[in-house]
């Protein structure tokens, strides 16, 4: 297997097109943390791999308007990062261990598109856009657009992820990210769960709230039952209660290797209300958004 | 292909193949067997190394994305006979039985005082979150990072006559340390 650094995305999109054809094949990696053991157990053999982790135009978080975090972002970066939407940042920090989150990137847990990835809800929660770029061209996809199935996605193998925008508006609002797994550390989440939510000024309702939950489905899944039900309403214990349920009824759960159907339910369920407590009271305390 | 990095303060230049993991370099090429292979994927921390003063699995890592950095392995820690005092701290506390997690262990610890010289015991137990260890429990090897990071070692033991851990009249010269 062939091992390439890339010094730019150019130069990584041209070495991807000197091995395309019937007979080669070349992937790109960033961390690694998954794709490595992927190869180890020969579950993926590519002829050439082509590393991104150190391209520069693929780092680093910037806060403009919108908020613009580079594929090749490392996912410590991300949980040790200030003023980013708090759901992200604790996505962040439940994946794996320090040294896989050291090593781990954004770009690959997004390309990843495992169904468990701890920053996927989130970033879908939060209207997250992707930058896709090829030897062709360029193009921007939406989150939610993004995922097809476990493992899945419409990039094409010859993409890049150049980078992931959180849109101004949805960094005025608060947010909120659980996981459960079977043990605190270096656990893969059975179930995640992230909500995004905004309060009127003016009358304190939800004015806007947008859940998304991992590994309960497919892709990572909108509940946009259980958001209407909030939607412009003011936050009530009742209303809060008949969401609870509806979560509960709306995700489209298996039960596989890691837990069963029946105890995703009735954990996912469990994690919206929490979430969506502590999410409300970021937004009452008026530190919501950026932590 | 051709890689340069510094291992254990000291400037490696070898050909190698990109794709190889770092681990198997470490072991292999190098003769630093202190780093140790447990699972192979990521999940059991003995072979944590330090590359640019972070905690990773060298069994994830390819040996193309050592160049430029500094690793530090479980061999570079001590000063000749001089132990570093996670070592001493760890041998105080018997936060060993067989071993083989220890390695690891000490780098994750190490990793977390270098940026937190004095951590809370929640703080340690998350640094050393993605090291297992099968034997001990963990209570000794968390009083052990405490103890490090309190400073409360006994300097210089290695280099003591004192009696050995198993009645020895004298310590056993240690091998393997760089001057």
């Amino acid at each position: 297997m062939e091992y390439h650094v890339a010094g730019s995305v150019e130069e990584a999109l041209e070495t991807f097109q000197r091995h395309a054809g019937p007979r080669r094949s070349a992937m790109y990696v960033a961390g690694g943390t998954d794709l490595a053991v992927q190869i180890a157990e020969h579950l993926v053999r590519p002829q050439g791999l082509i590393d991104l982790a150190r391209v520069p135009a693929l780092g680093g978080i910037e806060r403009g308007g919108a908020l613009r975090i580079g594929a090749a972002c490392t996912v410590a970066a991300l949980a040790g990062a200030q003023g980013l939407p708090r759901c992200l940042v604790q996505g962040a920090r439940a994946i794996g261990s320090p040294q896989i989150r050291a090593l781990a990137t954004i770009g690959g847990n997004i390309c990843n598109a495992s169904p468990c990835g701890d920053t996927l809800a989130p970033l879908v929660a939060l209207g997250a856009r992707f930058e896709l770029v090829s030897s062709t061209g360029e193009r921007e996809v939406e989150a939610e657009r993004f995922f097809t199935g476990p493992k899945l996605t419409v990039r094409d193998s010859g993409e890049i992820l150049r980078q992931i925008t959180v849109p101004e508006e949805f960094l005025a609002g608060s947010s909120a990210f659980r996981m459960i797994g079977k043990r605190n550390g270096q656990a893969i989440s059975q179930v995640n769960l992230a909500v995004w939510l905004r309060l009127s000024e003016s009358s304190g309702r939800i004015e806007e709230i947008r859940v998304a939950a991992g590994s309960v489905a497919p892709v990572p899944l909108r509940l946009e039952a259980t958001e209407g039900l909030l939607r412009g309403q003011a936050a009530e214990q009742e209303l809060l209660d008949q969401a609870q349920a509806a979560a509960a009824r709306e995700v489209r759960p298996i039960t596989d290797v890691r837990t069963t159907e029946t105890y995703r339910r009735r954990v996912i369920s469990a994690l919206f209300r929490e979430a969506l407590e502590e999410a409300l009271d970021q937004a009452r305390a008026g530190n919501g958004g950026p932590r | 292909m051709k890689l340069e990095f510094t291992c254990n303060g000291e400037a490696v230049r070898l050909e190698v193949d990109g794709a190889m993991r770092a681990l198997d370099l470490l072991r292999d090429r190098l003769g630093l067997t202190g780093t140790k292979e447990g699972c192979g994927r990521g999940e059991c921390g003995a072979c944590t190394i330090l590359v640019d003063g972070m905690a990773v699995n060298s069994c994830l890592l390819y040996a193309a994305k050592l160049q430029g950095t500094e690793v530090l392995t479980i061999e570079g820690l001590s000063r000749g006979d001089t132990l570093h005092p996670l070592q001493e701290a760890f041998l105080e506390e018997g936060a060993v039985q067989c071993g083989y997690c220890t390695p690891g262990m000490i780098l994750s610890a190490k990793a977390l005082l270098d940026q937190r010289p004095d951590p809370g015991d929640e703080e340690i137990a998350e640094a050393l979150s993605g090291n297992i260890c099968r034997c001990t429990g963990y209570g000794k090897i968390l009083k052990a990072v405490r103890r490090a990071a309190e400073g409360g070692t006994t300097a210089g033991r290695a280099a003591s006559s004192a009696p050995g851990a198993f009645g020895e009249a004298t310590a056993p010269p240690r091998q393997g340390g760089r001057g």
